[in-house]
Protein backbone atom coordinates (compact mmCIF):
# COMPACT_ATOMS: atom_id res chain seq x y z
CA UNK A 1 0.00 0.00 0.00
CA UNK A 2 1.48 3.36 -0.94
CA UNK A 3 0.02 6.83 -0.40
CA UNK A 4 0.73 10.11 -1.72
CA UNK A 5 1.47 13.16 0.77
CA UNK A 6 -0.95 13.96 2.89
CA UNK A 7 -1.81 16.32 5.54
CA UNK A 8 -1.86 15.07 9.50
CA UNK A 9 -5.71 14.20 9.61
CA UNK A 10 -5.89 11.97 6.15
CA UNK A 11 -2.59 10.27 7.53
CA UNK A 12 -4.98 9.33 10.85
CA UNK A 13 -7.73 8.30 8.55
CA UNK A 14 -5.92 5.98 6.26
CA UNK A 15 -4.71 4.31 9.44
CA UNK A 16 -8.06 3.89 10.61
CA UNK A 17 -9.85 2.75 7.27
CA UNK A 18 -7.33 0.29 6.59
CA UNK A 19 -6.74 -1.31 10.21
CA UNK A 20 -10.82 -1.39 9.88
CA UNK A 21 -10.80 -3.12 6.68
CA UNK A 22 -8.55 -5.79 7.92
CA UNK A 23 -9.81 -6.86 10.99
CA UNK A 24 -13.28 -6.45 9.67
CA UNK A 25 -11.87 -9.39 7.38
CA UNK A 26 -10.20 -11.04 10.03
CA UNK A 27 -13.06 -11.01 12.72
CA UNK A 28 -15.49 -12.36 9.60
CA UNK A 29 -12.93 -15.30 9.05
CA UNK A 30 -12.89 -15.79 13.42
CA UNK A 31 -16.82 -16.06 12.96
CA UNK A 32 -16.85 -17.83 9.85
CA UNK A 33 -14.72 -20.80 11.68
CA UNK A 34 -17.37 -21.14 14.18
CA UNK A 35 -20.08 -21.42 11.96
CA UNK A 36 -18.98 -24.96 12.13
CA UNK A 37 -18.64 -25.53 15.73
CA UNK A 38 -20.88 -23.13 17.51
CA UNK A 39 -22.78 -24.97 20.39
CA UNK A 40 -25.99 -25.04 19.18
CA UNK A 41 -27.28 -24.61 15.19
CA UNK A 42 -29.21 -21.62 15.74
CA UNK A 43 -25.76 -19.96 17.25
CA UNK A 44 -23.87 -21.64 14.07
CA UNK A 45 -26.34 -19.63 11.31
CA UNK A 46 -25.98 -16.26 13.51
CA UNK A 47 -21.91 -16.79 13.55
CA UNK A 48 -22.07 -17.42 9.56
CA UNK A 49 -24.71 -14.39 8.83
CA UNK A 50 -22.08 -12.21 11.16
CA UNK A 51 -19.58 -13.79 9.36
CA UNK A 52 -21.02 -12.86 5.78
CA UNK A 53 -21.32 -9.24 7.16
CA UNK A 54 -17.93 -8.54 8.12
CA UNK A 55 -16.47 -9.95 5.11
CA UNK A 56 -19.05 -7.63 3.04
CA UNK A 57 -17.95 -4.39 5.26
CA UNK A 58 -14.29 -4.96 4.81
CA UNK A 59 -14.48 -5.57 1.08
CA UNK A 60 -16.46 -2.41 1.13
CA UNK A 61 -14.60 -0.71 2.65
CA UNK A 62 -10.91 -1.14 1.20
CA UNK A 63 -12.01 1.15 -1.73
CA UNK A 64 -12.60 4.25 0.30
CA UNK A 65 -8.97 4.69 0.45
CA UNK A 66 -8.89 5.00 -3.16
CA UNK A 67 -11.03 8.06 -2.58
CA UNK A 68 -7.79 9.27 -0.31
CA UNK A 69 -5.04 8.64 -2.52
CA UNK A 70 -4.18 5.26 -1.42
CA UNK A 71 -2.98 3.13 -4.39
CA UNK A 72 -3.09 -0.82 -3.02
CA UNK A 73 -3.68 -4.33 -4.79
CA UNK A 74 -6.69 -4.98 -6.16
CA UNK A 75 -7.44 -7.97 -4.46
CA UNK A 76 -5.15 -8.28 -1.60
CA UNK A 77 -6.37 -11.56 -0.65
CA UNK A 78 -7.58 -12.39 3.15
CA UNK A 79 -4.28 -12.94 4.61
CA UNK A 80 -2.61 -9.45 3.25
CA UNK A 81 -3.58 -7.43 6.44
CA UNK A 82 -2.25 -6.39 9.50
CA UNK A 83 -5.36 -7.08 12.00
CA UNK A 84 -5.01 -7.01 15.71
CA UNK A 85 -3.27 -9.98 16.85
CA UNK A 86 -6.00 -11.51 19.20
CA UNK A 87 -7.70 -12.26 16.37
CA UNK A 88 -5.03 -13.49 13.75
CA UNK A 89 -5.55 -17.05 14.76
CA UNK A 90 -8.77 -19.16 15.36
CA UNK A 91 -10.35 -18.34 18.45
CA UNK A 92 -9.59 -21.09 20.87
CA UNK A 93 -13.51 -21.35 22.50
CA UNK A 94 -17.02 -19.67 22.54
CA UNK A 95 -16.20 -17.60 24.86
CA UNK A 96 -13.50 -15.91 22.75
CA UNK A 97 -15.74 -15.71 20.12
CA UNK A 98 -18.25 -13.62 22.05
CA UNK A 99 -15.35 -11.50 23.77
CA UNK A 100 -14.35 -10.92 20.20
CA UNK A 101 -17.94 -10.21 19.26
CA UNK A 102 -18.77 -7.68 22.57
CA UNK A 103 -15.13 -6.24 22.61
CA UNK A 104 -13.58 -6.08 19.30
CA UNK A 105 -16.56 -5.86 17.04
CA UNK A 106 -17.76 -3.25 19.86
CA UNK A 107 -14.65 -1.27 19.19
CA UNK A 108 -14.62 -1.00 15.68
CA UNK A 109 -18.20 -0.39 15.20
CA UNK A 110 -17.65 2.28 17.46
CA UNK A 111 -15.28 3.99 15.33
CA UNK A 112 -17.83 3.29 12.67
CA UNK A 113 -20.03 5.05 14.55
CA UNK A 114 -18.00 8.19 14.80
CA UNK A 115 -17.85 8.06 11.16
CA UNK A 116 -21.69 7.93 10.30
CA UNK A 117 -21.93 12.22 9.23
CA UNK A 118 -17.95 11.97 8.06
CA UNK A 119 -16.89 14.79 5.78
CA UNK A 120 -15.60 11.58 3.66
CA UNK A 121 -18.73 10.91 2.21
CA UNK A 122 -17.67 7.84 0.66
CA UNK A 123 -16.91 6.39 4.45
CA UNK A 124 -20.34 8.05 5.57
CA UNK A 125 -21.97 6.21 3.22
CA UNK A 126 -20.60 2.71 4.29
CA UNK A 127 -20.75 3.46 8.12
CA UNK A 128 -24.38 4.12 7.18
CA UNK A 129 -25.20 0.44 5.79
CA UNK A 130 -22.41 -1.23 8.39
CA UNK A 131 -24.04 0.12 11.12
CA UNK A 132 -27.55 -0.74 9.88
CA UNK A 133 -26.22 -4.25 9.93
CA UNK A 134 -24.14 -4.74 12.93
CA UNK A 135 -27.39 -4.23 15.32
CA UNK A 136 -28.29 -7.85 15.14
CA UNK A 137 -24.35 -8.40 15.85
CA UNK A 138 -24.74 -6.04 18.85
CA UNK A 139 -27.97 -7.84 20.12
CA UNK A 140 -26.18 -11.39 19.74
CA UNK A 141 -22.94 -10.02 21.96
CA UNK A 142 -25.14 -8.65 24.71
CA UNK A 143 -28.02 -12.09 24.48
CA UNK A 144 -24.93 -14.06 25.35
CA UNK A 145 -23.02 -12.05 27.79
CA UNK A 146 -26.52 -12.07 29.70
CA UNK A 147 -26.68 -15.88 29.24
CA UNK A 148 -23.41 -16.51 29.83
CA UNK A 149 -23.84 -14.20 33.33
CA UNK A 150 -26.82 -16.27 34.35
CA UNK A 151 -24.80 -19.44 34.15
CA UNK A 152 -22.36 -18.12 36.10
CA UNK A 153 -19.36 -20.19 37.25
CA UNK A 154 -16.47 -21.42 35.31
CA UNK A 155 -18.22 -20.04 32.00
CA UNK A 156 -18.57 -16.34 33.39
CA UNK A 157 -14.81 -16.57 34.87
CA UNK A 158 -13.31 -17.79 31.35
CA UNK A 159 -15.69 -14.92 29.53
CA UNK A 160 -13.87 -12.15 31.99
CA UNK A 161 -10.50 -13.43 31.17
CA UNK A 162 -11.51 -13.23 26.67
CA UNK A 163 -12.96 -9.97 27.67
CA UNK A 164 -9.53 -8.52 28.98
CA UNK A 165 -7.61 -10.35 26.53
CA UNK A 166 -9.78 -8.47 23.80
CA UNK A 167 -9.62 -5.43 25.47
CA UNK A 168 -5.74 -5.48 26.26
CA UNK A 169 -5.34 -4.98 22.61
CA UNK A 170 -8.61 -3.39 21.13
CA UNK A 171 -9.21 -0.69 23.33
CA UNK A 172 -5.53 0.45 21.49
CA UNK A 173 -6.76 0.38 18.29
CA UNK A 174 -7.87 3.67 18.50
CA UNK A 175 -4.71 4.88 19.57
CA UNK A 176 -3.50 7.15 22.37
CA UNK A 177 -5.69 10.43 23.06
CA UNK A 178 -3.21 12.50 22.20
CA UNK A 179 -2.48 11.70 18.82
CA UNK A 180 -2.51 14.90 17.23
CA UNK A 181 -3.40 13.70 13.56
CA UNK A 182 -6.36 12.06 15.35
CA UNK A 183 -7.55 15.28 16.71
CA UNK A 184 -6.98 17.51 13.06
CA UNK A 185 -9.31 14.46 11.82
CA UNK A 186 -12.01 15.05 14.14
CA UNK A 187 -11.78 18.86 13.89
CA UNK A 188 -12.32 18.81 9.83
CA UNK A 189 -15.60 16.57 10.88
CA UNK A 190 -13.71 13.31 9.18
CA UNK A 191 -15.15 11.47 12.68
CA UNK A 192 -17.25 12.72 15.51
CA UNK A 193 -14.64 12.02 18.76
CA UNK A 194 -11.53 11.12 19.46
CA UNK A 195 -9.43 7.77 20.74
CA UNK A 196 -10.51 8.28 24.43
CA UNK A 197 -14.41 8.91 23.68
CA UNK A 198 -14.74 5.56 22.02
CA UNK A 199 -13.08 3.54 24.53
CA UNK A 200 -15.10 5.35 26.89
CA UNK A 201 -18.15 4.44 24.88
CA UNK A 202 -17.50 0.89 24.70
CA UNK A 203 -16.44 0.70 28.24
CA UNK A 204 -20.29 2.38 28.97
CA UNK A 205 -21.82 -0.05 27.68
CA UNK A 206 -19.69 -3.40 28.57
CA UNK A 207 -19.57 -2.82 32.43
CA UNK A 208 -22.78 -3.12 33.16
CA UNK A 209 -23.43 -6.26 30.61
CA UNK A 210 -20.45 -8.30 32.26
CA UNK A 211 -20.20 -8.04 36.00
CA UNK A 212 -16.56 -7.74 37.83
CA UNK A 213 -14.62 -6.10 34.78
CA UNK A 214 -12.12 -3.13 34.83
CA UNK A 215 -10.93 -2.28 31.55
CA UNK A 216 -8.93 0.01 31.93
CA UNK A 217 -7.49 2.86 29.96
CA UNK A 218 -4.55 1.86 28.40
CA UNK A 219 -1.48 3.80 29.37
CA UNK A 220 1.89 2.18 27.81
CA UNK A 221 2.15 3.15 23.92
CA UNK A 222 5.78 2.75 23.92
CA UNK A 223 5.76 -0.14 21.03
CA UNK A 224 2.37 1.94 19.40
CA UNK A 225 2.67 1.28 15.62
CA UNK A 226 0.13 4.00 14.11
CA UNK A 227 0.27 2.40 10.45
CA UNK A 228 -0.77 -1.04 12.40
CA UNK A 229 -3.08 0.26 15.07
CA UNK A 230 -1.84 -2.19 17.90
CA UNK B 1 -25.84 -25.35 29.18
CA UNK B 2 -28.71 -28.21 28.40
CA UNK B 3 -30.98 -27.54 25.77
CA UNK B 4 -33.81 -29.04 27.42
CA UNK B 5 -34.56 -26.00 29.46
CA UNK B 6 -34.72 -23.91 26.31
CA UNK B 7 -37.60 -22.16 24.67
CA UNK B 8 -39.17 -23.16 21.34
CA UNK B 9 -40.65 -20.07 19.60
CA UNK B 10 -42.76 -20.20 16.29
CA UNK B 11 -42.13 -17.87 13.43
CA UNK B 12 -44.51 -16.57 11.22
CA UNK B 13 -43.47 -13.62 8.27
CA UNK B 14 -45.10 -12.27 6.01
CA UNK B 15 -43.59 -10.84 2.34
CA UNK B 16 -46.63 -7.56 2.17
CA UNK B 17 -49.14 -6.11 3.86
CA UNK B 18 -52.54 -7.75 2.28
CA UNK B 19 -50.58 -11.02 2.77
CA UNK B 20 -51.20 -12.92 6.09
CA UNK B 21 -48.58 -14.20 8.41
CA UNK B 22 -47.54 -17.55 7.57
CA UNK B 23 -45.96 -20.38 9.55
CA UNK B 24 -42.17 -20.59 8.30
CA UNK B 25 -40.63 -22.14 11.24
CA UNK B 26 -39.10 -22.90 14.19
CA UNK B 27 -35.65 -21.56 16.40
CA UNK B 28 -34.90 -22.96 19.96
CA UNK B 29 -33.48 -20.55 22.24
CA UNK B 30 -33.75 -19.79 26.12
CA UNK B 31 -33.29 -15.86 25.42
CA UNK B 32 -35.85 -13.85 23.63
CA UNK B 33 -33.17 -11.65 21.75
CA UNK B 34 -30.95 -14.28 20.68
CA UNK B 35 -34.18 -16.25 20.04
CA UNK B 36 -34.68 -12.81 17.12
CA UNK B 37 -31.29 -12.69 15.72
CA UNK B 38 -31.97 -16.67 14.63
CA UNK B 39 -34.90 -16.11 13.14
CA UNK B 40 -34.15 -13.28 11.04
CA UNK B 41 -30.68 -15.11 10.03
CA UNK B 42 -32.54 -18.49 9.13
CA UNK B 43 -35.30 -17.49 7.55
CA UNK B 44 -33.75 -15.52 5.21
CA UNK B 45 -35.16 -16.69 2.04
CA UNK B 46 -37.54 -14.18 1.14
CA UNK B 47 -37.52 -10.42 1.52
CA UNK B 48 -40.13 -10.19 4.21
CA UNK B 49 -41.43 -7.23 5.31
CA UNK B 50 -42.89 -8.41 9.05
CA UNK B 51 -41.49 -11.13 10.92
CA UNK B 52 -42.19 -12.15 14.44
CA UNK B 53 -41.87 -14.63 16.77
CA UNK B 54 -44.02 -16.38 19.55
CA UNK B 55 -43.16 -18.78 22.41
CA UNK B 56 -44.32 -21.72 21.49
CA UNK B 57 -45.93 -22.18 25.19
CA UNK B 58 -48.07 -19.44 25.06
CA UNK B 59 -50.26 -20.72 21.69
CA UNK B 60 -53.26 -22.16 23.01
CA UNK B 61 -55.39 -24.79 21.08
CA UNK B 62 -58.78 -23.66 20.08
CA UNK B 63 -59.66 -26.74 17.91
CA UNK B 64 -57.82 -30.37 17.71
CA UNK B 65 -58.68 -33.32 16.22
Amino acid sequence: MSTVRVDPATATMISLIGSLADNKSALGRRYGEWAVSAPTIESAVAAAAMAQDELGHARSTYPVLDKLGVSRPEDPGLDAGHPMFVISQELPDWASFIAANLVVDGILTTFVASARDSSIEPLAQRARKILQEEGAHRVHAEAWARRIGRVGGEDLALLRRRIDEMWAEAARWPGPDSDSGYAEAVAAGMVDSGPAAIRARVRDWLLPLVDGMSLDEPTDWSDWNEQYRR
Amino acid sequence: MSRADETVWEVFARKEYPEPLHHVGTVTEDDEDLALVSARAIYDEQPWIEMIIVPRASIREAIRS
